[in-house]
């Protein structure tokens, strides 16, 4: 899974935005607001990367167990693809 | 992109989560922000705004972004940082202020001492630069017209 360009990820006040940028930003006009994990997991998947190559690496940044990293992923997987914003 | 969303109130955003951050959109606040490219921070006006500050509000419905030059009797006199016209905008359809932005992946805040030497140059100018343009203007045209009485002698 790899999250489409055309997207930027600002840090204010502490907390992770998403904003799109480009031609992007003519279609999209929300806000996307990021948790911790979700900031990191939005940076790997901007790389074209597998399921559980994002559970390896979310356990290997936070040190959860492999059932709790897998559920957030497989979350945060189905939300981008149901958004729109997977390729 | 296939998939489209809804456009969003600002105002609402402002007024939820406090705070908008979003798309820069147009060629007014050059060559502070350029258009889609870099990101802008907005909160909601909770005070007067004084000159330099850029103002967020809305033209019918439309959002602009530019800046104050003079705060006036229910209102302000603004002005973007590439325009050449001022606007008298009423108090009420301001409704936020730029505290941030992003230019390209740089943060900058409009508190920075750098940020605030460029807005007041950028007003100093102004005159400057309108001159410029007027002058480059009519060399323009006076040379559109040289090169069609050229072409007809021929």
């Amino acid at each position: 899974m790899k999250i489409k360009n055309g997207f930027v990820v600002r840090e204010v006040g502490g907390e992770s935005v998403v904003v799109p940028v480009g031609e992007m930003s003519k279609n999209f006009h929300g806000m996307i607001n990021l948790n911790e994990t979700g900031a990191f997991l939005w940076k790997f998947f901007s790389v074209e990367h597998t399921v559980d190559e994002g559970v390896a690496a979310l356990r290997a940044e936070y040190e959860v167990e492999e059932s709790i990293a897998r559920a957030d992923v497989e979350r945060f997987v189905e939300t981008i693809k149901s958004s729109g914003f997977a390729e | 992109m296939e998939h489209q969303t809804e456009k969003l109130k600002i105002e609402d955003v402002l007024r939820e989560k406090g705070v908008y951050i979003g798309p820069t959109v147009g060629v007014s606040m050059l060559p502070m922000l350029k258009n889609r490219r870099d990101t802008i921070v907005v909160k909601p006006k909770i005070e007067r705004l004084k000159r330099l500050d850029v103002a967020l509000y809305k033209r019918g419905e439309a959002y602009v972004l530019h800046r104050v030059l003079e705060a006036v009797d229910g209102g302000y006199i603004i002005r973007g940082d590439n325009c050449y016209a001022d606007e008298n905008v009423p108090e009420e359809a301001v409704i936020g202020v730029l505290t941030e932005f992003f230019r390209k992946d740089k943060h900058y805040y409009c508190t920075d001492k750098k940020y605030i030497r460029y807005a007041k140059r950028r007003i100093r100018t102004y005159k400057l630069r309108r001159f410029y343009l007027r002058v480059k203007g009519g060399i323009f045209a006076f040379g559109g017209k040289i090169l069609r009485a050229l072409r007809l002698k021929k």
